[in-house]
C-alpha cells in the first residue's frame, strides 16, 4: 500500500478550512483584550525589597485549618501558573482543602539586585516570610508547599530551619539534578557560568526562554500554533491560550550571584547528592529535614525528569516521607484538568491528616 | 465564505485558485507546470499587514506566531504534493516519494556545505523553492537564538556573524590579531584585536550549531521515510494535510530529542554560549572604557556600589532579626508583626508559639 493518500479535492478543502479558521480567528484575537492572570481574591500583607506576600481569601463555606500553608514558587517564571485561570487553579483547590494560603512573589528583579545571593533569599526573603506568617498566627511552624526551584529552596530551607517547617510539600522538585535524562543539565554542563554571570550581571529570562523551548523547539514554536488555529473560533480557549502563552514569556531575569551559586552547585556539582550543599557559611544536611514530606512529580515532564525528584526518598530524617506520582507534565500537574481531581485534594487530604 | 469576518475574500480565492492548480495537477497527472510563485504567502501577508494594527500588542505577536507556523504547514503539505505529483505522471509512487526524500536530505547536506538558507543559494524553481520553504521549519532553533542574542546584545543584530565566511580568511586573520600592537595605541590596538577574535571565535561557534541542525536534518527525513515505510506495512497510509505535518515535527523531534542528548551537543552548545558571553564581556569593557573617558559611571563601578550596598543590607537585615529575637525574649512583639492582626487560638496540633532564641546565624 502506498504510504500516503492525501486526495486532491480533500486537501484543497483542508487548506482552505485551515486558512478561514485562522481569518475568522482573528475576531476572537482582537476582542481577546488584555490577559488577565491570577484568579482568586488575595491581599498583599507583607513587603521585602520587590517581594511580595500574598495572602488568599479564604472561601466563606469551607471551615479553615489553624496552620497556614506557605507556597514557595521557583524564581524562574511567575507563581500564577497556580492560579492561573477560574477552572485551572491549584490556589483554589488548596483553598477548598481548607488551606489557609500564602503565596510568595518573588518579583522581577533588575540590575540592583544582581548581587542577591541564594543565602539572601533561603535566610533573608523567606525566612521573613516564615516569621511574618509565624507572628500573624501565633504558630512556630508553618506548612511549606514548594515548586519547582522554589521546592529545591523549600528543602534548604527546612534542612536550615527545621524547627520552622511542620510539614513539607515538594512538587517537581529537582533534587538529583544529573540524572541521565535530564536534558537541562545536560546542556549546562559546559557552560562557564562564571563569564555569563561577569558579562550579563543578571541572567535575561530571554535566555530562559530559548533554553526551555530549545527542549522541544518543533512542538513549542511550531506546531502548538498550527494546532492553535482549530481553537480560534472559540473565544474562551483563545483567552485561556494566551493566558498560558504570557505565563511561557513572562520570565524574569535571575539574579546574577543566585543563578551562578544554583546552577554552579546543584546544576554542575549536583550538590544535595554530593553533600557538598551550603547556603552561605551554613552547610544544607537533608537529614536535618525531620518533618512529614509529601513529595510529588510528574511522570511524564521534560523539565525535572521524575528520577530527579525521586532521588529525594531516603535523603532526608523524616519518617513519613509520602510521594504521589501525577501522570501527566511539569505545568499540567497544575492545570489540567485531572490535576484539580486529583493533585491538589491529595495535598490538602495529606495536610489536614498532619495538622 | 462570510462577510462578517475580517478575512479578505480575495486571499481566499487566491488560495483556492493555487490549491485547486496543485492538486489537480496531482489529480491529473498531466505533468502541468505548477505556478511558480505561491500567492497565498505573499496574500497572506498582505491580508495580516492589513488587518494586525487593529490587534492588541499580545494579539498581534501571538497572531505573528499563528502566521508564520501556517506558512511552515503549508510549505510542508506543497512540497509533498509537488513531489507526489510526479507520482501520479510516472505510476510508480514509490520512486517519486523516495526522491523527495532523497531531495530533501541533499538540502540538508547543501546546507553542511554552507547554503542553508542563504539567500541566493537556490537557483529558483518553483520545487526548489518550496523545499527551503520547508526547509525554513528547521531554522526555528536558530532563529530562537538569534532573537534572544539580538535581545542581549543590541550592539549586535542577531544574524550580523552569521554567513560570514571564516575559513577562507581564517588563517590570515589569525596572523594579523597575532601581531603586537606598536606605540601609544598599543592597549586600544589590543583590545580591537581581542574583539576581532572573540567575533570569529562566536561566528565559528554559531556557524558549528548551524552545521549540527543541518545533520540533523538528514536524520528526521530519515525518520520520515522509515515511518512512512511502516505506515505503508501496517496499511494505515497517512490521510490528511495536516496529519503529514503532524508526522514530520514528530519525526523533527524524535531526531532532535536523540542528538541534544549527545556530550557533541552538549558541548557545542555550551561553545555557542561561552563564544557569546566572551564577546559580549570584551564588547561591555570597550563600553565601559569609552564611558570612564567621558567622565561618566561605567558598569563595573556600578557593580561595585551594588556590591557593597548590598552587603550593607545583608548585615542591616540581621541585625533586624536579632534585634527582633531579643524583643520576643523580653516578651515585646517584633516590629514586623505589629500591624498583623490579632494572632488565630492555635488548633491542637499545632505547635503555639514558644519563647524564640535569638537568631545568629547568616540573614
Amino acid at each position: 500500500m502506498f504510504p500516503i493518500d492525501i486526495r486532491p479535492d480533500k486537501l484543497g478543502d483542508e487548506m482552505l478550512d485551515y486558512s478561514r479558521k485562522l481569518g475568522q480567528g482573528m475576531e476572537n484575537l482582537i476582542n481577546a483584550g488584555e490577559i488577565d492572570t491570577g484568579v482568586t481574591p488575595k491581599d498583599a500583607v507583607y513587603h521585602d525589597d520587590k517581594l511580595t506576600l500574598y495572602r488568599y481569601r479564604r472561601p466563606s463555606d469551607v471551615a479553615q485549618q489553624k496552620v497556614p500553608l506557605l507556597v514557595v514558587y521557583a524564581l524562574v517564571n511567575r507563581p500564577y501558573m497556580t492560579d492561573i485561570q477560574e477552572n485551572r487553579s491549584t490556589i483554589k483547590g488548596l483553598l477548598g482543602t481548607g488551606q489557609d494560603v500564602y503565596l510568595i512573589d518573588w518579583g522581577y528583579p533588575d540590575q540592583a539586585d544582581r548581587s542577591l545571593t541564594l543565602d539572601d533569599y533561603i535566610n533573608g526573603y523567606l525566612d521573613g516570610c516564615v516569621d511574618h506568617i509565624c507572628d500573624k498566627h501565633g504558630l512556630d511552624r508553618i506548612n511549606i508547599l514548594g515548586i519547582c526551584q522554589g521546592g529545591t529552596f523549600s528543602l534548604m530551607y527546612t534542612a536550615l530551619h527545621p524547627s520552622k517547617v511542620q510539614n513539607l510539600v515538594t512538587m517537581v522538585t529537582p533534587v538529583d539534578f544529573k540524572t541521565p535524562d535530564n536534558l537541562l543539565s545536560s546542556w549546562v554542563q559546559n557552560i562557564d557560568v562564571d563569564l555569563a554571570v561577569d558579562t550579563m550581571g543578571n541572567v535575561p529570562g530571554e535566555l530562559l526562554n530559548w533554553t526551555f523551548l530549545s527542549l522541544k523547539p518543533f512542538s513549542l514554536t511550531g506546531q502548538k500554533y498550527v494546532n492553535m488555529v482549530d481553537l480560534l473560533d472559540d473565544p474562551d480557549k483563545v483567552k485561556n491560550f494566551l493566558r498560558m502563552e504570557k505565563w511561557i514569556f513572562d520570565s524574569p531575569d535571575q539574579a546574577g550571584e543566585t543563578f551562578r551559586q544554583f546552577i554552579k552547585d546543584y546544576y554542575q556539582n549536583n550538590a544535595f547528592m554530593e553533600g557538598t550543599a551550603r547556603v552561605g557559611d551554613r552547610p544544607v544536611d537533608l537529614k536535618q529535614i525531620t518533618c512529614p514530606v509529601l513529595n510529588i512529580f510528574a511522570q511524564q515532564d521534560h523539565l525535572v525528569p521524575p528520577a530527579s525528584s525521586k532521588a529525594l526518598n531516603g535523603m532526608t530524617g523524616s519518617e513519613d516521607y509520602t510521594e504521589l506520582a501525577f501522570p501527566g507534565g511539569h505545568i499540567g500537574i497544575y492545570v489540567s484538568g485531572k490535576a484539580q481531581k486529583e493533585v491538589t485534594p491529595a495535598i490538602g487530604n495529606w495536610l489536614n491528616e498532619r495538622s | 465564505m462570510a462577510d462578517n469576518t475580517l478575512f479578505g475574500d480575495n486571499w481566499l480565492k487566491l488560495q483556492q485558485q493555487y490549491w485547486e492548480g496543485l492538486t489537480d495537477m496531482s489529480r491529473k497527472a498531466m505533468g502541468l507546470e505548477a505556478p511558480k510563485q505561491n500567492p497565498w504567502e505573499a496574500a497572506m501577508d498582505q491580508w495580516w499587514r492589513a488587518v494586525s494594527p487593529a490587534a492588541s500588542d499580545p494579539s498581534r505577536q501571538f497572531m505573528d506566531r499563528l502566521m508564520d507556523q501556517g506558512k511552515a504547514y503549508f510549505a510542508t503539505v506543497e512540497r509533498f504534493t509537488r513531489g507526489l505529483a510526479g507520482a501520479d505522471a510516472t505510476g510508480n509512487g514509490w520512486d517519486a516519494l523516495n526522491k523527495t526524500f532523497d531531495d530533501m536530505q541533499r538540502a540538508f547536506t547543501d546546507a553542511l556545505q554552507g547554503n542553508f538558507g542563504m539567500p541566493g543559494s537556490d537557483p529558483g524553481g518553483a520545487a526548489e523553492d518550496a523545499m527551503h520553504r520547508m526547509l525554513g521549519f528547521w531554522e526555528m532553533p536558530l532563529d530562537n537564538w538569534q532573537r534572544m542574542m539580538s535581545s542581549l546584545s543590541p550592539m549586535m543584530p542577531g544574524d550580523m556573524l552569521r554567513n560570514m565566511p571564516h575559513e577562507q580568511v581564517k588563517e590570515s586573520f589569525d596572523r594579523m590579531l597575532s601581531a603586537p600592537g606598536l606605540g601609544y595605541t598599543r592597549e586600544e590596538q589590543a583590545q580591537y584585536q581581542d574583539l576581532t577574535r572573540r567575533s570569529l571565535d562566536y561566528q565559528r561557534a554559531f556557524q558549528e550549531y548551524m552545521a549540527f541542525f543541518a545533520k540533523l536534518g538528514v536524520q528526521a527525513v530519515q525518520e520520515l521515510r522509515e515511518l512512512v515505510q511502516s505506515r505503508a506495512e501496517e496499511g494505515k497510509p497517512i490521510g490528511s494535510a495536516r496529519e503529514l505535518y503532524d508526522s514530520w515535527v514528530a519525526c523533527c523531534e524524535t531526531a532532535y530529542a536523540e542528538q541534544v542528548s549527545t556530550p557533541e551537543y552538549a558541548r557545542i552548545h555550551g561553545r555557542l554560549v561561552n563564544a557569546q558571553m566572551a564577546l559580549k564581556k570584551r564588547m561591555s569593557l570597550m563600553v565601559d572604557e569609552t564611558l570612564g573617558a567621558l567622565n561618566m559611571p561605567t558598569r563595573s563601578e556600578l557593580r561595585t556600589l551594588q556590591d557593597r550596598m548590598q552587603e550593607t543590607r545583608r548585615e542591616n537585615k540581621r541585625l533586624r532579626r536579632e534585634l527582633d529575637g531579643i524583643r520576643r525574649q523580653i516578651g515585646e512583639r517584633p516590629a514586623i508583626a505589629a500591624s498583623a492582626a490579632a494572632p488565630a487560638a492555635p488548633k491542637k496540633k499545632a505547635v503555639a508559639r514558644k519563647k524564640t532564641a535569638v537568631k545568629t546565624g547568616p540573614g
